[in-house]
């Protein structure tokens, strides 16, 4: 399982699945206030990105992947 | 389900394939009428345009299914097998193996393959279409129309785009970006909804899209409220600038060109002035000399991950060193050529430790300007921190260009961290090449058989030179020996297992992907993936499993609505559950579809003339059913790229015989269909049963004996030349092996004049076989019969025994 759910975030981490897409979106869901770490990050499937996206959770930490961060920082649609 | 895992299957599969139908269109061009022959290359590429399908690699597939249509035409003998088809099925087997090759090293087929597959596909149409003879104005014409067509298409994005620039680029790329790279590509990618679907990744393409300089993301419509999101599907708008050749973009995007808008702003130019007049100021390209000072550092990082890897050859460290010079030669500034000098210095003896040290200290700056961007800072630490730097996806283009802005410092800063997390975690296991574990079993083999022959050693001093005490000991010795040698033999074997799941992996995604396309909603159950068996047994199961599925999928379940009228689920269901029954494994496939239709299968197999038609009347529905088993059943009317070709279950069967397995076909109509397929555990040792008939011995397969009984010659029946006799209230036909091998002898009756008669299950039916002699059960490695006893089918091969005898080995089933 790259995702680890914790008390006050998801720890995404290494190679992220498009499996783990509706997990992780049902999970933010049901936050209060969804956060998410993507410090130990390689690789986000577009799936995941695009849920991301959507909910826009706190990001806790860095985001290693340049592209990643690029992407999170883009105004919100 | 782990797809390189898939990826590297079918690579190793497709190779297998491929070397077989080489060798079967060689035979076959010798003897163009053999009719199995022509079965087994058609299956050959059956499976393989089958296996071709779990993956996208389109020109292969076109290649192949074009291939398998002009075989099928060939098998059913509508044409006739001449020199161009051979020709060109050969040259279409070539062009598949140069795809495979390139599969294994790319993971992808390279666009301009497109091209040459419409080329070789077309060229095997046009002798479908013309009857085998090539026209007179050849093939080649039709195919370079073909790569016309092609090369249109591909010019296409490039050129309609002209000078109007796309509110997109606008609002996603801000303009001094735009400023900054006159001579850059910006594209954007509008992925599929349904991408996710297919295995895609849109954001993984766009980020390794060739060149990159700045990727945004954004959505193709508004985006949806949380609640009502549906995260399977793609609303992703990527838009990206890439400082590279059109062509390279469109290459990068070739499986979805439909969803790509490309501009190039060069030609953008002239309807900006602003951005017009700033180019010729900007740094557009970087100069010829720095190009090649940034690529002869790659060229010595590549060296510095040569020198790292484990296992190094010899003779490698001095080409590193020669490579070394002649770059810092091609860099040819002063601080180069001094370090050049230097590396001569170096001792020739000097370790590939040693080399990489003095290679990391001494590497030229990247800019001999003293350029000061984030790039400057790769790290240097050691030869390990620069492997992640070559590892990771998108090495140069990074540190090249330094408008990559907040790509730059962020990327360097994270290359060092992960290489030694990685280097910390171990895996303790052995990887060992199969033959080496064949070999083993091949040890163990000859073992068992050379410690067989020591209870002959006992036997022989006791009756021969009367040392009753030496037998004794003997027999002891035997006894310990016996232990560790099955002992041993349990451990290889041990080895060898593999769990089933492995092949049922694969199936997740086929159900999938079929169930889809048919429109069926299926629901796949999997029980027991964890049972163990034989790799060689597994790997044999493989494509007659994926058969069976096919057909389930196509033939059984039925489709929603269907269902739905009938009272069942609108979901279908198919189980495989696999499990272990004694000493073989038992894999039953189960779905809740429609079942088989006896009545319609007696009239298909009547209409293809596989049976007479007062035969299949007299048939029972359960017998009925077992006729798609027949070569060249189909109850198809039209061919599709799932079935319909008749080779489904024929393939079944005989992969599951070759194995020493036998399938059992059950079908209810109108409730489903069930397929339980019985393997042995393992094909490496044979346990049989040694029976005498005219004072010679003769092996009869353990699995096949039901009984051994006596039968006093007074309970036997004659009728006519039939003889019978009945056990436990069922009535057994009898046959003499003696006459069943043209013996001499008749068979011995015992002093209380009785018949030893040995009962063998056959196909579901008891036959007992009256022999001589009984002796024990013996394991045994059979060999298969060679040569030109190969044609001999009433004995399954033969074995070596302790006492240095050759054991025949019958196979009942065909001498009976």
């Amino acid at each position: 399982m790259a995702i680890r759910y914790l008390k006050k975030h998801a720890a995404l981490e290494d190679i992220v699945t498009v499996e783990d897409a509706e997990t992780l979106l049902e999970w933010l869901k049901k936050q209060t206030k969804p956060a998410v770490n993507l410090s130990k990050c390689k690789h986000l499937h577009a799936a995941i990105l695009q849920v991301l996206l959507v909910i826009r959770p706190q990001i806790v930490g860095e985001v290693p992947d340049p592209w990643i961060a690029l992407a999170l920082q883009s105004p919100a649609a | 389900m782990n797809q390189t895992e898939l990826l590297d299957q079918f690579i190793q599969e497709a190779r297998e394939c491929l070397e077989q139908v080489g060798q079967r269109l060689l035979e076959v061009e010798k003897s163009p009428t053999d009719a199995e022959l022509l079965n087994d290359l058609f299956r050959l590429v059956h499976t393989l345009k089958g296996n071709c399908g779990l993956f996208e690699f389109k020109p292969l597939e076109r290649v192949v299914h074009a291939g398998e249509d002009l075989l099928d035409r060939v098998r059913n003998g509508t044409l006739a097998y001449n020199d161009h088809i051979a020709d060109a099925l050969l040259e279409a087997m070539d062009f598949t193996v140069q795809m495979v090759d390139e599969i294994e090293q790319t993971s992808q087929i390279d666009s301009q393959a497109d091209g040459r597959s419409s080329a070789v596909a077309a060229r095997l149409r046009t002798l479908l279409q013309n009857g085998g003879k090539l026209p007179g104005t050849p093939a080649p014409a039709q195919a370079a129309a073909t790569a016309a067509n092609i090369v249109a298409c591909a010019a296409a994005p490039e050129t309609t785009p002209a000078a109007v620039a796309p509110a997109w680029l606008a609002t996603a790329l801000s303009a001094e970006l735009i400023k900054a790279h006159p001579n850059a590509v910006a594209w954007r990618y509008r992925p599929d909804a349904e991408c996710f679907f297919k295995g895609e990744d849109p954001w993984l393409l766009a980020k390794q899209a060739p060149a990159i300089l700045h990727l945004s993301i954004g959505s193709q419509s508004e985006w949806p409220s949380a609640a009502e999101i549906d995260c399977y599907q793609c609303m992703l708008e990527l838009i990206g600038l890439s400082d590279a050749p059109v062509a390279y973009v469109n290459e990068h995007f070739r499986c979805m060109p439909e969803q790509l808008e490309v501009v190039e702003l060069s030609l953008l130019a002239p309807a900006k002035p602003d951005a017009g007049t700033a180019a010729p100021q900007a740094p557009a390209k970087p100069p010829a000399h720095a190009t090649m000072r940034k690529r002869a550092l790659q060229l010595w990082d590549d060296q510095m991950a040569l020198l790292a890897r484990p296992g190094l050859a010899t003779g490698t460290l001095s080409a590193v060193r020669m490579a070394l010079r002649g770059l810092l030669m091609a860099i040819g500034d002063e601080p180069a050529l001094r370090t050049a000098a230097e590396l001569q210095t170096l001792p020739g003896t000097a370790s590939a430790v040693a080399v990489v040290t003095w290679a990391t200290l001494h590497r030229p700056v990247e800019h001999a300007e003293g350029d000061t961007t984030a790039c400057a800072a790769m790290p240097t630490g050691s030869a390990a921190d620069l492997d992640p730097v070559l590892n990771s996806p998108y090495p140069a283009y990074l540190g090249a260009s330094g408008a990559a802005g907040t790509g730059g410092p962020d990327a360097s800063r994270r290359n060092g961290a992960p290489a030694n997390n990685e280097e910390s975690g171990h895996q303790k296991v052995l990887k060992v090449g199969q033959e080496k574990i064949d070999r083993l079993m091949d040890l163990i083999g000859e073992m068992v058989v050379a410690k067989n022959a020591l209870p002959y050693l006992a036997q022989r001093a006791e009756t021969v030179f009367q040392q009753r005490e030496l037998a004794r000991e003997i027999k002891a010795q035997y006894a310990v020996i016996n232990r560790i040698a099955e002992d041993m033999q349990h451990a290889i074997m041990q080895v060898r297992m593999m769990p089933v799941g492995t092949v049922f992996q694969r199936f997740g995604r086929l159900v999938r992907d079929l169930s889809k396309k048919l429109g069926k909603d299926v629901q796949l159950v999997i029980e027991g993936e964890e049972t163990e068996a034989d790799k060689n047994i597994i790997e044999a199961l493989a494509d007659p499993l994926i058969h069976i599925l096919r057909n389930s999928l196509d033939h059984g379940i039925e489709l929603p609505e269907i269902r739905r009228q009938l009272g069942k689920t609108p979901q279908g269901t198919i189980r495989v559950a696999a499990r272990q029954e004694s000493d073989r494994v038992v894999i039953e496939i189960n779905d809740d579809g429609a079942g088989i239709d006896p009545q319609r299968i007696r009239n298909k197999a009547i209409e293809r003339g596989l049976i007479p038609a007062d035969k299949a009347g007299s048939l029972s529905d359960n017998d009925a059913v077992q006729l798609i088993f027949l070569p060249g059943f189909s109850t198809a009317d039209t061919i599709s790229d799932l079935s319909g070709r008749g080779v489904g279950m024929d393939v079944v069967r005989t992969a599951v015989e070759r194995i020493n397995g036998h399938c059992e076909l059950s079908s209810t109509h109108g409730r489903g269909t069930r397929l339980r397929l019985s393997l042995p555990l393992s094909m490496a040792v044979t346990n049989v049963m040694i029976i005498e008939a005219g004072s010679r011995r003769f092996g009869v397969p353990m699995d096949m004996i039901v009984e051994t009984v006596r039968v006093h010659h007074d309970d036997i029946h004659h009728f006519k030349q039939a003889r019978t006799t009945v056990l436990r209230g069922r009535i057994v036909p009898l046959r003499s092996l003696h006459d069943l091998l043209a013996l001499d002898d008749k068979p011995h009756l015992n002093e209380e004049g009785e018949h030893a008669v040995l009962v063998v299950r056959l196909g579901g039916e008891n036959v007992g076989l009256l022999v001589d002699h009984f002796h024990g059960a013996t394991d045994i490695i059979l060999k298969p019969l060679e040569g030109v006893l190969a044609g001999l089918t009433g004995f399954a091969g033969t074995a070596l025994m302790g006492d240095g005898s050759v054991l025949m080995v019958l196979n009942p089933k065909e001498l009976v």
